[in-house]
């Protein structure tokens, strides 16, 4: 009797604990989980809190690592204003990034459309060789591409900063990859309906991958704009240079002013998040296909 | 309106020839369907009428002009699409005007024709949606109705009802009929479905491998086809076949105890022949007949379909005159007339 009472006992225990490191382990799971995605959002959101909050801090103040909101904001701006000719750099990285975005816009996406859509017995080989080009770095192309640009006297100049972007392989590539979604029917369609090859990319194309063209704005805007290493080669006179440019060099000063080089910084990035935010859905869109 | 005629028209990808040289000739105001299995070419010949797909080798006229290498645009045709093609970015009424809009038509003169396509469609108030606004049916009408604003000497259709459920497919198979009546043009249309193919055309062209295998009437290639493809693919259910062998001007049917059945087809004796025998064609009366048991019995309320074999050999399909009290088991005596037996030789070609 009691040999079977404890054994049901055992039973019945060994039921529960069986069920017990289940949960635990799952909950365990779940701890960690959230453990290592608070750590890193922090990792992410740290540097820009740090900054934004160090915009309004006086520079000693930033230096001993102070992490809360101060009211030294508008002394920071003013300082900003006074140091360096702000219209005239934002002009500057504004004009490279937008006249970048729609020159590389134009002739990547016609390189991705053409690439689909017109069948050769070539087509893949040159292709293969321009994803092969992805593999080389910068830093390899960057000598002969100043010695280029040199020879064509484009030194110091926007022309020279924005002609080596403007045929983007990943750009040329991510267009490639979204057309493939596009159906082919439109554009026969589009062929019956009297339009020639440019008017249905314009008429038809266009419109309807206007995801796709968003997302790729989002993605040309923030590489011109963060640009540094490039501008930094080319260009050599301080009219010319750009946010990046005058934003890092505030930090080579004999004694850098944190308080500044942080609103400086603040302004730098504005213009991203508001061109992210502001094509945010047609951004997440444009990443899954254009085309449903 | 014009009719059109096809010579020796050829398609070839890279070395593989996909269109083997189709003549054909479709008078003005016809309504033609080109059926075929999946991969035959009909697709690929629509296209190359169209204009989308270049011809290899041969002549295409439309109307009396030389058309191979004219723009598609400029061949008086219109084609309405599988998955419709319509443009997701602009609304009905933008998609109808396109084609005017780039031919340069006035503004005033589109609207009037956009309005009248509208109105034989009866999309009068879809106009303003857009394409994802709209069902699979009206996708399919405006895709039709942007056919018609260009007033096309030809209309093109590729397997426009395939998207659609089969309810809706009856309809539209309806409307378009009855659309080729009110517009009285030239209409060629694709499908692999024999019974669109049977239910709209006034001529078939039976393709396979890209191949005109026959050209005729829907009941001409019902009743007389000339090959065992063609006895094949048209008629729903399908054609029985059954193996046999000439003797004595009547043929032997070796799977069902070698029973004699009499025929006016007349070919030398030992000659092994293929008989093809239509569901429809096992009736009462019939003075031949094959012993069978039922395997499977499909009713469809109007129509009784059973399934029956002899010993172990090929199942037959049997329209039984709707006799609902036929069960799976049953022994059955499908009795048929003899001379509603068509017979093929070996290389499938029809014995007359």
């Amino acid at each position: 009797m009691t040999t079977t009472e404890t054994s049901a006992g055992v039973v019945r225990r060994s039921t529960t604990s069986a069920m017990n490191p289940h949960i635990l382990f799952r909950s365990l799971q779940r701890a960690l989980l959230y453990i290592a995605l608070s750590i890193a959002a922090f990792i992410s959101i740290f540097p820009f809190y740090w900054m934004v909050v160090g915009s309004t801090n006086t520079s000693p103040d930033i230096a001993h690592g102070k992490a809360s909101p101060g009211s030294y904001l508008f002394q920071n701006v003013a300082a900003f204003f006074a140091t360096v000719d702000v219209p005239r750099m934002f002009w500057n990285s504004a004009l490279l990034a937008l006249v970048g975005v729609a020159l590389t816009l134009i002739v990547s996406s016609l390189a991705g459309y053409g690439f689909e859509m017109f069948k050769s017995r070539f087509r893949d080989r040159i292709f293969g060789f321009l994803l092969l080009m992805l593999s080389i770095p910068f830093a390899a192309l960057m000598v002969p591409l100043f010695i280029m640009m040199s020879n064509l006297k484009l030194i110091n100049t926007f022309t020279a900063v924005l002609l080596p972007g403007i045929a983007s392989i990943f750009i040329i590539f991510y267009f490639r990859q979204a057309t493939k979604a596009f159906p082919g029917e439109l554009r026969d369609a589009a062929r019956i309906d009297g339009l020639n090859e440019w008017q249905i990319f314009v008429y038809v194309y266009l419109p309807v991958m206007r995801s796709t063209y968003a997302a790729a704005i989002i993605i040309i805007f923030m590489a011109n704009w963060n640009s540094y290493l490039w501008p930094l080669i080319i260009l050599i006179t301080e009219e010319n240079k750009t946010v990046t440019l005058i934003v890092s060099a505030l930090s080579y000063a004999y004694v850098p002013d944190y308080g500044v080089i942080m609103i400086s910084a603040v302004f730098a990035t504005l213009p991203t998040v508001l061109i992210f935010f502001l094509l945010q859905r047609r951004f997440v869109e444009g990443m899954l296909g254009s085309v449903k | 309106m014009s009719g059109l005629k096809l010579r020796g028209v050829r398609k070839s990808f890279g070395s593989v020839e996909v269109i083997k040289g189709v003549d054909l000739d479709i008078a003005s105001k016809e309504f033609v369907v080109f059926v075929g299995p999946s991969g035959c070419g009909k697709s690929t010949l629509l296209r190359m009428i169209a204009g989308l797909e270049a011809i290899t080798g041969g002549e295409l006229h439309i109307g009396d002009e030389l058309m191979n290498d004219v723009d598609p645009s400029k061949r008086g045709i219109a084609m309405v699409f599988q998955t419709y093609a319509l443009y997701p970015h602009m609304t009905v009424r933008e998609n109808m005007g396109f084609a005017l809009r780039f031919a340069k038509v006035p503004k005033d003169e589109i609207k009037r024709q956009v309005d009248e396509a509208a109105r034989i469609l009866e999309l009068g108030p879809l106009m303003d949606r857009r394409p994802k606004e709209l069902s699979g049916g009206q996708r399919q009408r405006v895709a039709i109705g942007r056919a018609i604003v260009r007033h096309p000497e030809v209309f093109l259709f590729d397997e426009p009802l395939s998207n659609l459920d089969a309810e809706l497919r009856v309809h539209m198979r309806i409307e378009i009929a009855r659309l080729h009546k009110e517009l009285k043009t030239t209409i060629i249309y694709v499908t692999h479905d024999q019974v669109e193919a049977m239910t709209l055309a006034d001529k078939i062209v039976v393709l396979r491998d890209g191949v005109v295998e026959q050209v005729g009437t829907p009941l001409q290639l019902y009743d007389n086809p000339d090959n065992l493809f063609v006895a094949g693919f048209i008629g729903s259910p399908k054609m029985n076949f059954l193996k046999g062998i000439m003797e004595n001007g009547a043929v032997r049917l070796p799977d069902y105890e070698n029973r004699i059945v009499p025929t006016g087809v007349r070919a030398a004796d030992g000659t092994p022949v293929t008989v093809g025998i239509r569901p429809e064609h096992f009736k009462e009366g019939g003075s031949a007949a094959l012993p069978l048991t039922v395997d499977i019995v499909e009713h469809l309320g109007g129509e009784t379909y059973a399934y029956a074999r002899h010993g172990n050999g090929d199942l037959l399909t049997l329209a039984t005159g709707n006799d609902r009290a036929v069960g799976s088991g049953d022994s059955y005596e499908a009795k048929f007339d003899p001379a509603s037996m068509l017979i093929f030789d070996a290389g499938g070609l029809r014995i007359r």
